[in-house]
């Protein structure tokens, strides 16, 4: 399975998507798109959004810490 | 530095101070009397009354109780609240830290209509500065408010542009004096809003009068913030706007604990009373834990 979390070190949900991806002991990819301007780029393509966290999993794209859709994606 | 703050000093608020204060905790209640409950002229259904009571009437009551039993009632607007390990929690008129948070602050309600605003979330319409702030470096942003909270709003966003507009929606500033000098450092537009529009982003902001103006990013801080706005700041887990706790009334965020309309549910005085005493339970073992 293939995660990549797109944040900023300050954003809350990002701190909690990371938090809960972790407590679930599952591997992923983190991306600070306030400093790696090519991240940022990406994820706003693949979103359309300016606003974080963009978790992509699989190629499926979660919006902000959708705490259920990410379960239903990385069970 | 107080045990406990409580937010919302409804009735899940001010029965949850009941237990701590009776348990020796330090805490202070802050809220204003702006509830639907205050102005609910027939209760009917709560129990222990014998003849109908007035909103108004009920949390009068509840306040001089809790009051008498020693919580610290501060009749305030909270602005934000900050932290992790403790808790920083900024009103219009002051800064105070807990140990403890306890979010009580009833139903989220829509606070502001402008077109096309729920269509641009995301895409250029934020509703926190913290989280996407970064995104509009150097951009021409726009804080929709007019009080203390669209000022911090405001002066959060310093840290990523300069060019930054409060649009009032046709309403005056309404600043208390400790912010009064952070103002002059923002334009300030006073026109009525009614529409957004773009592209695959936000591009402009129209008035009532006819105008508009071109921005890049539309960050909404109206009027005072909701639990929903609370729970973006420090990241807890929301659904619909209702902020999810467990049977314990906890969040996902060690410390912080919600109660009363702002979880969903069951919107009653009855239910609230009760979310709050279990919270305010739960509240005690946290900070005797700590």
């Amino acid at each position: 399975m293939e995660i990549k979390v797109y944040s900023t070190p300050t954003c809350p949900y990002c701190i909690q998507a990371k938090k809960y991806l972790e407590s679930k002991n599952v591997q992923f990819q983190e991306f600070d798109v306030s400093t790696d301007r090519e991240a940022a780029s990406e994820m706003i393509d693949k979103s359309g959004q300016r606003g974080v966290p963009v978790i992509d999993v699989n190629g499926e794209i979660i919006i902000g810490f959708d705490k259920g859709r990410l379960d239903s994606l990385i069970s | 530095m107080y045990d406990v703050i409580i937010i919302g000093k409804g009735p899940a608020g001010i029965s949850a101070s009941l237990y701590t204060v009776r348990a020796n905790l330090k805490t202070l209640v802050i809220g204003k009397n702006d509830s639907s409950l205050w102005k609910a002229e027939k209760i009917e259904n709560y129990y222990g009354f014998s003849q109908v009571i007035r909103g108004q009437d009920l949390l009068e009551e509840g306040e001089k109780q809790a009051t008498r039993l020693g919580a610290e009632i501060l009749n305030d607007k909270v602005i934000s609240i900050e932290g992790n390990e403790h808790f920083e929690i900024l009103t219009s008129d002051g800064k105070f830290a807990a140990k403890a948070v306890l979010i009580a602050t009833g139903q989220p309600l829509k606070k502001v209509r402008v077109e096309n605003l729920e269509l641009f979330e995301g895409k250029g319409v934020s509703y926190c500065s913290t989280c996407d702030g970064f995104f509009y470096n150097n951009l021409k942003v726009g804080v929709l408010g007019y009080s203390d909270y669209a000022l911090h709003e405001a002066i959060e966003l310093e840290a990523f542009t300069k060019d930054i507009t409060i649009y009032t929606n046709g309403k005056e500033l309404e600043i208390n004096s400790q912010f009064e000098k952070d103002v002059e450092r923002f334009n300030v537009v006073d026109k009525q809003v009614y529409r957004i529009d773009g592209g695959e982003f936000l591009q402009k902001i129209f008035f009532k009068d006819g105008t508009s103006e071109d921005i890049d990013g539309l960050f909404v801080a109206y009027e005072s913030p909701s639990s929903a706005d609370f729970a973006k700041k420090l990241g807890i887990v929301t659904d619909n706007n209702a902020i999810t706790v467990d049977s314990d009334q906890r969040t996902n965020i060690p410390g912080v604990f919600a109660a009363g309309d702002c979880t969903g549910g069951f919107k009653q005085i009855s239910t609230a009373v009760g979310q709050g005493a279990v919270a305010g339970k739960k509240i005690i073992e946290y900070v005797r834990n700590l």
